[in-house]
C-alpha cells in the first residue's frame, strides 16, 4: 500500500493504527524445524495468579531489552456510537497516572471531576445538533477552558514519555487494532524496573489528563491518516461495505461524530474492564535474567486484581450472497481494492491463504506481479493481505492494485480474475510451493535477529491464539499444504458472490 | 514499642490483602528515584581491510544465525544526476537489480533469489547509493556471485529499463494524491533551490533517459574506490577477505568521485504556498544546518532534540500537539550530512488553524535563538541521547554498517567512542549559539501546502508569498 511513513526522520509518529498491513504481514512467518524447536524451548511462559501471562526470552547480543504488553481488547469491544474508544484510550494512557504526571493528585482530581462533568454537559448539548442552545454551549466552553487551564498548573506534562526517553528508551509506541491493543518500548537492559513501574501503574491507575484536547488530536489524526489519504479512505469504505453486521465494519480510529463525543466515563469503564491482568499478555525479550525478570513482573503486576470480563456478544457476519461494489470520488488517481471473506486462524484455510498470498504477490516472480506489472505493464503496484482488518474473527483476503495510466481499474480487475481463475483450474507446481515454504522458513530466521520483532510476535500470537507456538508450528502446516488445497480454497472463496470491490475514481472538476 | 504497634498492622494487612488487592497495594516507588545496576558493554569491533584496488571492507563475524549480510555504500546519488536527466541515479540502481548481468538474465536472478529466499536490493538516495544482500549461509556462494556481478557487470536490459521508467512515471503522476508526500517533496525543491539536490525527477526527465545514460552512470560511479562494504554474519573473516579479492580484484580502479557542492546559504525567507484541496495543511519550516563533521553538530543535535525531535516533551510536540491539540504529527528533524546539514520542523493541522500553528512554530524556533534552553531540558536531552546510544549496537549488521558509514562520511574512526563525551560536554551557551547561528530569521525556507481559502489568517501576513505549482 502507500507509504504512510512520511517523515523518515520523525521519531514519534506515535499511535500507529494497526489497522493496516502490519499484523497481516506477521502471518507470513515460519521457521525451520531446528529453530522452531529452539524457540519453543527457549521461551519461558508463566501465568501469574491474577491471570497475566508472561513470556520471557533471553538474548544476549547487546545489553538491551524489548517489552510488549498486549491487551486482548480493541475496536471490537466498542459499543455502537462509541467507535474510536479503544484508540483514544491508548492515547490517554500516555497522560500519566496518580503518581506520574502530577504535582498534587488530590487537588488535581477535584478539577478533573469538574472537567468531566462540564465536558459531559457540553457534549450533551452539542449532540442536540440544530436544537442545541448556543448560549449554553458558549457558557460551558468558557468554563471548560478555565478548568483546563487550572488543571494544567497541577500537572506535569508527558511525564511517561520523558521518563522513558531520559532513561534511553527507544521505539516507545502503542497501537490499537480490532482485536488487540499494544504498548511497547525498548530499554537498556538495566532499566527493566522502570518499565514495570510505569506499565503496571498505567494498568491500575491511569489518569485522563487533557482529555478534550487529545480528542481533538485524534480528529487531526483521522484527517491526516484517513481523510487526506484516498487509498486509506477507500480501505475504510471496503471494510464498511464487506462487513454488514460484524463489528469489523467499523474503523479503528472511529467515525468522526463518535470520536467527537467520546466521554471520559466510557473510557474509564473500558480501561478498568479490559486492561485487566487476565486479559493481558507480556513479552520480555533481550539481555535479561529470567528469574529476576519474573520477580520484577510479579512484584509490580502481581498486585493488580483480576476482573470478571463481561461476556462479549459479537454479531457473526451472515454469508454474503452477491457481489458488492462501491466507489469513492476523490482528487486522486484510480486505485482498486477487492476483498473476499474467509475464515481466520487457526482454521486450515487461513494457512492456505498465507500460501496464496505469497503465490500471488510476494516478490517479482509472484504471479500477479509478473503478469500485471512485468508482462502486461498495466499495474504500477499489486499487493495482497491475508487477514484484514483483524485476526480474531473471520476476515478478508484483500487484493490492492494501482493501475498504470492509461490502463483502467476495470482492466486490472479482469486480469486479477484471470489469475484467481487459474488458481482454481491448474495445480500449483511443486517448485512454486517449495519456493513459498523456503521464504517462510527464511523469514523466521531473519526475524530472530531482533528483540523488538520477537517480543512483538510472541505476544501477538499468544494474545490471539492463546499459544505463542503458533509461530513455530505455522511452517509445519504450510509444509503440508498441497496444490489440491490451494485449488479447493480458491474455488470456495474466490467467487463473485463472496467479493466486495471498491474503486477510487477521480472526481471531475466542474 | 515499635514492634507492638507494627504487629497488628501487619496482621491486618495480611488479612486485608486478598480483599483490597490493587486498591491498597503498597505505594509504588518514585520512578525518578529507582536505582539501576550498572551497564557495561564492549561492542565487538569490525575488522577493516583495504583491497589492492582500493576498496574498503569491514568484516564482523557473528555465528548466532546461519545468515550473511552485506551492505555497500556508493558515492552516487540523485545529486549527481545530469541536468535534464533527473532520475538517472534512481533508474540506474533499479535496473542494475532487475536488468540482469553478463551471466544471468534479470528473470533468472529473480527466480534464484526468490527460490532461495535471499534478497538483493540496490537503491539511490540523494548523496549516496546503496546495495544490500541478505542470504542464508547455505546459498551464500552462488548468491554472492550474483551480488558482485550486479555491482560490476550489470546489463541494462532495454525491456527492464522501459518498465522501470513506466513505473517511475506512474509514481510521479500520483505524487499529489497524498498531500503530505507532495509537501515534503516540494520542500526539498525549495530548500535546495539552485543546488543539484533540489532538481528532482519529472515525467519529462525520466522519459528522456536512455540505456547509454545508465551505462555511463554506472561506469562513472561504481568503482572500487568509490564504494565501501560491510559484511557480517556466519562467516570467517579470512575467507571473506579471500572471497572479496576473488570477486572484486579485477575491478578497475579509476579513481574517486568528489562530493557534489553543498547547497548555498540562504539570504531571504520567502514563504512558498502550494494550493492543494483537502481538510488539512502541511507546514514545513526548514534551515540549512551544520554538517556531520562540524563540532556544531553536537550542540545542534541537542537543540533539535529539545525543539522537536525528542518525543512528547520536546517543545514543538508539547505545545502544538499536547497543549493546543492542533496536530497529530508535529516536531522536527536534523540530519548532518557531508558538507551540509538539514533541519526541518513541521506540523499537519486542519486548514482553519494553519495561521495559528505557523505563527506558533515560528515563535518556538525564534525563541530558541533568543533564550538559553533550561538546565533541566539540556540534562534530559543529554541523558536521552547518551542512554539510548547502546541501541546503535543492537545487531552485528548494524555495528559493521555503522563503522563503514563513519569512514564513508570522512569522520574519524573514534567517532562513536567519543560521541557520548562530546554530547556531554555541550553547555547551554553552545545550544544558544548554534540556534542563533543556524535558525536565523532571514534564512528560513517555509512551505505551506493546503487550501488558503479556509485558513484562519492570510499567509501574506507572514511575509512574501511565492505561489508554486507542483508540476
Amino acid at each position: 500500500m502507500n507509504d504512510l511513513n512520511l517523515h523518515k526522520k520523525q521519531k514519534p509518529l506515535v499511535f500507529t493504527l494497526l489497522f493496516s498491513l502490519l499484523l497481516a504481514l506477521l502471518c507470513f512467518f515460519g521457521p525451520s524445524h531446528s529453530l522452531a524447536y529452539d524457540l519453543e524451548k527457549k521461551v519461558l511462559k508463566y501465568e501469574l495468579e491474577n491471570g497475566l501471562v508472561v513470556l520471557i526470552l533471553e538474548r544476549h547480543i547487546s545489553p538491551t531489552v524489548s517489552f510488549y504488553i498486549r491487551h486482548r481488547v480493541g475496536a471490537l469491544q466498542e459499543g455502537d456510537g462509541s467507535t474510536g474508544a479503544a484508540h483514544l484510550l491508548e492515547h490517554m494512557l500516555f497522560k500519566g497516572t496518580k503518581t506520574i504526571g502530577t504535582k498534587n493528585y488530590r487537588q488535581e482530581k477535584r478539577l478533573l471531576d469538574e472537567i468531566r462533568k462540564t465536558g459531559n454537559a457540553l457534549d450533551h448539548e452539542r449532540l442536540k445538533g440544530e436544537q442545541a442552545d448556543r448560549v449554553t454551549i458558549d457558557r460551558l466552553s468558557v468554563k471548560l477552558r478555565h478548568l483546563q487551564s487550572q488543571a494544567k498548573a497541577l500537572m506535569v506534562d508527558n511525564e511517561i514519555d520523558r521518563l522513558y526517553t531520559e532513561n534511553g528508551g527507544v521505539d516507545l509506541n502503542a497501537s490499537t487494532g480490532q482485536d488487540v491493543t499494544s504498548y511497547h518500548v525498548s530499554l537498556p537492559a538495566n532499566k527493566m524496573e522502570l518499565w514495570a513501574r510505569v506499565e503496571s501503574d498505567r494498568m491500575m491507575n491511569p489518569v485522563f489528563r487533557e482529555f478534550y484536547s487529545e480528542r481533538d488530536v485524534v480528529m487531526e489524526e483521522r484527517k491526516q491518516t484517513i481523510e487526506s489519504v484516498p487509498q486509506r479512505k477507500l480501505m475504510e469504505l471496503l471494510l464498511a461495505t464487506a462487513f454488514k453486521a460484524h463489528p469489523y465494519r467499523r474503523p479503528i480510529i472511529g467515525w468522526p461524530s463518535d470520536v467527537q463525543a467520546l466521554s471520559m466515563d466510557y473510557l474509564e469503564w473500558f480501561s478498568r474492564t479490559y486492561h485487566a491482568p487476565n486479559n493481558t499478555v507480556i513479552a520480555v525479550v533481550g539481555d535479561v535474567d529470567p528469574v529476576k525478570t519474573l520477580g520484577i513482573v510479579k512484584k509490580y503486576f502481581g498486585t493488580i486484581s483480576r476482573v470478571n470480563l463481561p461476556p462479549l456478544r459479537i454479531t457473526a457476519e451472515p454469508p454474503q450472497q452477491g457481489e458488492q461494489r462501491v466507489e469513492l470520488l476523490a482528487d486522486a488517481n484510480p486505485y482498486l481494492l477487492m476483498g473476499y471473506h474467509k475464515p481466520t486462524l487457526p482454521s486450515f484455510d487461513d494457512y492456505v491463504f498465507d500460501v496464496i498470498d505469497a503465490l500471488l504477490t510476494r516478490g517479482r516472480t509472484s504471479r500477479l506481479y509478473r503478469t500485471l506489472v512485468e508482462e502486461r505493464g498495466i499495474a504500477e503496484s499489486i499487493d495482497t493481505a491475508n487477514g484484514l482488518p483483524g485476526s480474531k474473527h473471520p476476515n478478508l483476503f484483500v487484493i490492492m492494485a494501482t493501475p498504470r495510466h492509461p490502463n483502467t481499474v476495470e482492466e486490472l480487475e479482469a486480469a486479477i480474475h484471470a489469475e484467481t481463475e487459474k488458481l482454481k483450474k491448474e495445480p500449483v507446481s511443486p517448485r512454486e510451493l517449495e519456493k513459498v515454504v523456503n521464504q517462510f522458513r527464511a523469514d523466521l530466521i531473519r526475524d530472530l535477529d531482533s528483540n523488538n520483532g520477537l517480543a512483538s510476535k510472541l505476544s501477538y500470537y499468544e494474545a490471539i491464539t492463546g499459544d505463542f507456538r503458533y509461530i513455530t508450528r505455522h511452517i509445519q502446516v504450510v509444509e503440508s499444504i498441497k496444490s489440491a488445497d490451494v485449488m479447493k480454497a480458491a474455488r470456495t472463496y474466490f467467487v463473485p458472490e463472496n467479493r466486495t470491490v471498491a474503486t477510487l475514481v477521480r472526481r471531475e472538476k466542474p | 514499642m515499635i514492634m507492638k504497634r507494627l504487629l497488628p498492622a501487619l496482621l491486618m494487612a495480611a488479612l486485608l490483602t486478598p480483599f483490597c488487592d490493587g486498591f491498597c497495594a503498597p505505594p509504588l516507588p518514585d520512578p525518578q528515584r529507582l536505582k539501576y545496576p550498572p551497564l557495561t558493554f564492549m561492542p565487538p569491533e569490525p575488522e577493516r581491510v583495504e583491497l589492492e584496488n582500493g576498496m574498503v571492507l569491514y568484516v564482523l563475524e557473528d555465528r548466532e544465525l546461519p545468515v550473511v549480510h552485506v551492505s555497500a555504500v556508493i558515492r552516487a546519488g540523485s545529486a549527481y544526476d545530469p541536468e535534464g536527466r533527473e532520475g538517472l541515479a534512481e533508474l540506474t540502481a533499479h535496473v542494475m537489480r532487475t536488468g540482469g548481468t553478463r551471466s544471468m538474465t534479470g528473470d533468472e536472478i529473480d527466480d534464484l533469489l526468490e527460490f532461495t529466499a535471499a534478497s538483493i536490493s540496490v537503491s539511490a538516495g540523494s548523496d549516496a547509493a546503496s546495495a544490500d544482500l541478505f542470504v542464508l549461509k547455505k546459498d551464500y556462494d552462488r548468491v554472492f556471485q550474483i551480488f558482485s556481478d550486479i555491482l560490476i557487470h550489470p546489463v541494462f536490459d532495454e525491456r527492464k529499463l522501459e518498465l522501470a521508467k513506466g513505473l517511475k512515471i506512474e509514481d510521479l503522476r500520483r505524487i499529489a494524491d497524498v498531500p503530505q508526500r507532495l509537501a515534503f517533496r516540494e520542500f526539498r525543491k525549495v530548500l535546495y533551490s539552485g543546488n543539484p539536490r533540489g532538481r528532482l525527477s519529472t515525467i519529462e526527465s525520466v522519459g528522456r533517459i536512455q540505456k547509454d545514460d545508465l551505462e555511463g552512470f554506472h561506469k562513472r560511479f561504481f568503482l572500487p574506490r568509490n564504494i565501501m562494504m560491510a559484511v557480517s554474519g556466519d562467516v570467517d573473516g579470512k575467507e571473506v577477505i579471500e572471497k572479496f579479492r576473488r570477486h572484486f580484484a579485477g575491478w578497475h580502479d579509476a579513481g574517486r568521485v568528489h562530493p557534489v557542492l553543498p547547497p548555498g546559504e540562504k539570504h531571504s525567507s520567502p514563504i512558498y504556498y502550494l494550493h492543494k484541496e483537502g481538510p488539512q495543511s502541511t507546514i514545513i519550516v526548514g534551515f540549512l544546518a551544520p554538517e556531520k563533521k562540524s563540532p556544531d553538530s553536537y550542540p545542534f543535535t541537542l537543540l533539535d532534540f529539545i525543539v522537536g525531535s525528542g518525543g512528547f516533551r520536546s517543545r514543538i510536540f508539547q505545545e502544538i500537539r499536547s497543549n493546543m491539540g492542533l496536530a497529530y504529527s508535529t516536531g522536527s528533524y536534523y540530519e548532518g550530512r557531508e558538507g551540509y546539514g538539514v533541519f526541518g520542523s513541521y506540523a499537519i493541522t486542519k486548514s482553519e488553524t494553519t495561521g495559528t500553528v505557523l505563527a506558533r512554530l515560528w515563535q518556538i524556533l525564534q525563541d530558541a535563538g533568543r533564550r538559553k534552553v533550561l538546565e533541566g531540558e539540556l540534562t534530559w536531552a543529554k541523558n536521552a541521547i547518551v542512554n539510548s546510544f547502546i541501541f546503535s549496537f543492537s545487531s552485528t549488521d548494524l555495528i559493521a554498517t555503522q563503522q563503514m558509514m563513519i569512514e564513508f562520511h570522512g569522520l574519524p574512526p573514534d567517532y562513536l567512542r567519543t560521541y557520548r563525551g562530546r554530547i556531554e560536554a555541550v553547555n547551554r551557551d553552545d545550544v544558544l549559539r548554534v540556534a542563533g547561528q543556524y535558525l536565523r530569521d532571514g534564512r528560513a525556507t517555509t512551505l505551506v501546502v493546503g487550501n488558503e481559502q479556509n485558513f484562519d489568517r492570510p499567509l501574506s501576513t507572514f511575509g512574501d508569498i511565492h505561489k508554486i505549482d507542483w508540476k
